[in-house]
């Protein structure tokens, strides 16, 4: 009985002290990695891949597969549901875990991550980023973009012919001939970006600089009311409003599916739609054209998502991160996966694409011939879209005598509690 | 064994709990107090500014945090006396002679096994394609349209659906209650010519009084902390009318990364709940009767 006790007592002495041990250890170890570095092994080293787009993770641990197989350097690539990447990146970032390649979706984001992001100047593959498309922190590269992604008005080319939404008047035209045809003759969906966050890019990115413009509006120089491009959004507004049905009731998966169905006209969406509608195997021919705020005929053409390195892990593991990416970006199995698999519009220039979708090939063209408008959002202040803009959309959808000046000066309160 | 060596087993399968308790709630919940007296975005690398106890004055000024307090005060009362209503209705149904009594009592739980995420979307559902369709074909459809997208008709949705959940496992408390109580009182009472509304006011009810504490003590701090049915439901909207406490010091830290403030939040939050709950314990544990 005695010697029972007391190996129990000493036991539990152990683990206690075996699980104080592992706790204080495991910092240590983290710490050590962080700071010194430089004393790993680049055959046997290993880097980790956190990205935030969960429709290419299947293609990407392909990817990494063949990396692997390749070089032998040992690939993981993260699982995320996508909408909380960013405080998931944080919390990794936090502790010490984070990974050695990331996605950035725009400068906010890099800049709030400035700590961590790489220098990639000096790297090779940054010389064959398009120009004004990398993303840059204090003028130095931090990130090379997945691809260039376009949005604006999927129209049905059987129902809907460009001059039909050249501008304003012929835009509420239209909707008004298909709201007494009984066709829906244009759709948003309930989710914040493609209710109120896409569409609200128009007339920031109309304006002559609209980082500047930001900027004023932030320090309270001008007021979206005041602005002609914002009235004359309101006005698009409230046409929307009162010749559609409420998009409130409309799950994006409702939206693609009812134009794919030929129920609606026209929906405002990106390429990335054209997954969903090659699914559906649409009997009809789909292009994309421009939202015509103030006759706006460009397309809105932007990055949605940036490659970038941790830059606070060890030298090692930095080079196997660079190596990584320049060779997803120079190989041939790297640049097929990334038109092919990712289904990715290139934002490099070495990379040829002549299989893509009709969307995309709108997207592209835009892009190549310069008809395209910035991605504004992409300066918003960070969550400002899902977190003040869409309650405010939600509240002029649902109140029917809200009009389009009163939503706009309502989005200038938005602002205002967003940078406060 | 003797007492001593006892000791040393409590001891040997308690340490690993209490381990565990303290490195995942004590602990974080000190730091969290800690970091509620900085500004700082969140991120290790950034500089966290010492502000005292500005956090805390901020938060009466913050009119988005008081409405989600009263949102969050209205759904409580509204959730907890319809859940203890209905949990207790279910009791006394299948305590009675009832056929299906256990076929009853195993539906009316099965709720509470699915999680609160799952549910939330399939009553989305319910509200959007179920309710809009019953209401066209029946032509009730000034009750039957989607109550999610209408900013007061929302918060009831959300209240109906936390009282689907809950009220089964509210009602296994009410029925261990039940059984709890002699059976020779009830029969007293029926020879002294007592009817069932009698037998239920002076003999049920106060007897369940340990019940009706540890229910409301339940219901009163999950529907306070209430988030996962909030989330995958109504994600706060629509136009911010359901966002309740829990959401609003998510979106405070992660939404707009104010750390340090959404921690102070979250302190006052802990408070709140503490005080009331408490005082919920206090005054019923008062009223209850010994046999």
């Amino acid at each position: 009985m005695k010697f029972q006790k007391r190996t129990l007592g000493s036991l539990l002495i152990v683990a206690l002290l075996m699980i104080l041990a592992a706790c204080s250890g495991n910092e240590e170890a983290g710490k050590e990695s962080e700071s010194k570095g430089g004393a790993g092994k680049s055959s046997n080293q290993k880097i980790t891949i956190f990205q935030s787009k969960v429709e290419i993770s299947d293609q990407l641990e392909a990817l990494a597969k063949e990396y692997t197989k390749e070089t032998g350097v040992e690939v993981e690539v993260w699982g995320t549901t996508g909408d909380d990447y960013f405080s998931q990146l944080q919390i990794r970032m936090n502790s010490n875990q984070g990974p050695s390649i990331f996605s950035l979706q725009n400068v906010t984001e890099a800049e709030k991550m400035k700590s961590y992001v790489y220098d990639m100047d000096s790297e090779g593959y940054v010389k064959n980023i398009a120009p004004g498309m990398e993303l840059k922190v204090n003028d130095k590269v931090v990130g090379v973009p997945y691809g260039v992604e376009g949005f604006g008005l999927v129209y049905n080319k059987d129902l809907v012919k460009p001059e039909d939404v050249a501008d304003y008047d012929s835009f509420v035209r239209t909707l008004e001939k298909f709201k007494a045809e009984g066709i829906n003759g244009f759709g948003l969906s309930k989710e914040a970006y493609f209710l109120i966050g896409h569409i609200s890019n128009y007339p920031f990115a109309l304006q002559k600089n609209h980082y500047e413009y930001i900027d004023e509006l932030t320090d309270g120089k001008v007021t979206m009311a005041e602005t002609k491009e914002f009235q004359e959004f309101g006005k698009f507004m409230d046409a929307i409003k009162a010749n559609t049905p409420s998009p409130l009731d409309v799950t994006y998966d409702k939206e693609v599916g009812d134009f794919a169905a030929g129920k609606s006209a026209m929906i405002h969406q990106g390429n990335w739609a054209y997954g969903m509608l090659s699914d559906f195997n649409v009997d009809f021919e789909v292009g994309m054209l421009p939202f015509p705020l103030m006759g706006n005929d460009k397309l809105a053409v932007g990055v949605g998502n940036n490659w970038a390195i941790n830059g606070k892990k060890d030298e090692a593991e930095v080079k196997a991160a660079n190596d990584f990416l320049n060779w997803m970006f120079t190989s041939e199995i790297g640049q097929r996966y990334i038109v092919e698999e990712f289904g990715f519009v290139p934002a490099l220039t070495n990379i040829k694409s002549d299989k893509l979708d009709s969307l995309s090939q709108d997207v592209l063209n835009a892009s190549n011939s310069g008809k395209t408008i910035p991605w504004a959002l992409n300066y918003f202040p960070a969550n400002i879209i899902p977190n003040d803009f869409a309650p405010k959309a939600e509240e002029f959808f649902l109140s029917k005598d809200m009009t389009g000046k009163e939503f706009i000066e309502k989005l200038d309160d938005a602002w205002k509690s967003a940078v406060k | 064994m003797s007492n001593k060596s006892n000791k040393w087993w409590y001891l040997l399968f308690t340490t690993p709990l209490l381990l565990i308790f303290i490195t995942v709630v004590i602990i974080p919940f000190l730091i969290g107090i800690y970091y509620a007296f900085f500004e700082w975005d969140g991120i290790a690398a950034n500089p966290k500014v010492f502000v005292g106890f500005e956090n805390f004055v901020q938060l009466f000024g913050d009119t988005r945090f008081l409405a989600s307090t009263w949102k969050t005060i209205l759904f409580t009362l509204l959730a907890v006396i319809s859940v203890n209503v209905v949990g207790l209705v279910f009791a006394l149904l299948v305590t009675s002679k009832l056929r299906t009594a256990n076929a009853a009592r195993t539906m009316i739980f099965m709720p509470y096994l699915i999680g609160g995420l799952i549910l939330g979307y399939i009553w989305q559902f319910i509200f959007l394609d179920v309710f809009t369709l019953f209401g066209k074909v029946t032509g009730f459809d000034n009750v039957f349209f989607n109550w999610l997208i209408d900013i007061d008709y929302a918060l009831y949705a959300l209240v109906f659906v936390f009282t689907w959940q809950m009220a089964g496992y509210i009602m296994i408390i009410y029925i261990a209650g039940i059984q709890g109580i002699p059976n020779d009182v009830i029969e007293a009472s029926k020879i002294d010519g007592a009817n069932g509304w009698q037998r239920l006011r002076k003999i049920t009810f106060p007897l369940l009084m340990p019940a009706f504490t540890i229910s409301l003590f339940l219901t009163l701090s999950s529907a306070f902390k209430i988030y996962d049915v909030n989330l995958s439901l109504t994600n706060g909207g629509p136009a911010n009318s359901t966002e309740m406490f829990a959401m609003n010091i998510y979106n405070e830290i992660f939404g707009y990364s104010n750390y340090g403030f959404g921690q102070a939040k979250a302190i006052v939050f802990f408070f709140i709940v503490a005080a009331i709950t408490l005082t919920q314990v206090y005054i019923t544990k008062k009223r209850e009767v010994e046999m």
